[in-house]
């Protein structure tokens, strides 16, 4: 599900709109953090693509939780 | 006299967030009697490895329609405000326009666009500034968010950019209410289905949790998407993944 780029990050494999996965990848996660309501995008409420500690790429996103 | 204030790069990772603020100086403004203020409006930005942003790159923007004598003291206040409370490693940028004497709204629209495609500078944030004869001012850090509220001044001014902050409260009847009932209770332009049509107000909705509105062609409305199995209703609210693009 995750790919570590060049900085030593960890990136999300499946681009921007893979909600079931982005889901079930937040619901495993021991530190989701839900960012403010307004810069949600996904239906469920814990989905990374709604972490906080998601930083959004052109393709997808990093997480900034320490790999 | 009407004016827009938008404000940019308030946040870190541990902060409330930029839209949390401008909703607090919208308030504040009526508190002090200084205006009425109206909902607050996300505009998304360039997500680009040039542009520097916390988790998203996003502008908040409010109008307000004020007395002009107030003009200065509301300025005054909200640099003040986005000094004190932005948060540490931020990039506070605040722009207030007055719209009647904008004197190139094509052009602010057009800046507006811009930053949601290419990588604007500061330089160019205040050039823009200067020649629109808008306030334009930063409050921290390296001050990169003048360039996301004056775009988002230029998105607000489009009528076609953004979505609102928070969500519509609607009461329905297990889940269900006509567009007559939603209207009635919102302050919305329409419901309106994503291939662009309005609804007559005798259509059902299954009304979703936390729907949320979307400014378009300087109105908001409610966007709805077909059901499939046309049973109770033949319009459910449009996900908010598919709203991403507003």
């Amino acid at each position: 599900m995750w790919l570590i780029d060049t900085q030593g990050r960890k990136e999300f494999r499946h681009g921007q709109e893979a909600y079931c996965l982005a889901s079930d990848a937040a619901h495993i996660c021991g530190g989701f953090r839900p960012d403010v309501e307004e810069e949600w995008v996904a239906n469920e409420e814990r989905s990374c693509y709604n972490c906080r500690l998601r930083r959004w790429t052109e393709d997808s996103f990093v997480c900034l939780l320490a790999v | 006299m009407k004016v827009l204030i938008c404000i940019d790069d308030t946040d870190n990772l541990e902060s409330r967030g930029t839209g949390e603020l401008a909703t607090m100086l919208a308030e504040e403004i009526e508190r002090r009697s200084w205006g009425n203020s109206d909902f607050v409006t996300r505009h998304q930005l360039l997500v680009h490895p040039d542009v520097p942003y916390t988790s998203h790159n996003s502008s908040m923007c409010f109008a307000a329609d004020i007395d002009g004598k107030v003009l200065d003291p509301l300025i005054a206040y909200a640099g003040d405000f986005l000094q004190r409370e932005s948060a540490v490693g931020s990039d506070p940028g605040l722009c207030v326009s007055v719209v009647e004497q904008l004197g190139e709204p094509e052009a602010a629209i057009a800046f507006g666009h811009s930053a949601k495609k290419e990588v604007l500078t500061k330089q160019a944030a205040y050039d823009m500034a200067a020649r629109l004869g808008v306030h334009l001012s930063e409050h921290g850090g390296t001050g990169q968010g003048v360039v996301g509220a004056l775009a988002g001044i230029g998105l607000r001014l489009g009528g076609n950019d953004g979505r609102l902050k928070g969500w519509l409260k609607i009461k329905t009847k297990d889940g269900l209410a006509s567009v007559g009932e939603i209207l009635a209770q919102t302050t919305l332009g329409g419901v309106r289905t994503m291939d662009g049509d309005l609804l007559d107000v005798e259509e059902m909705v299954e009304v979703e949790s936390k729907p949320k509105a979307v400014l378009l062609e300087g109105k908001i409305y409610m966007m709805v998407s077909p059901l499939a199995d046309g049973g109770r209703a033949r319009w459910r609210t449009t996900p908010r993944q598919q709203l991403k693009k507003f």
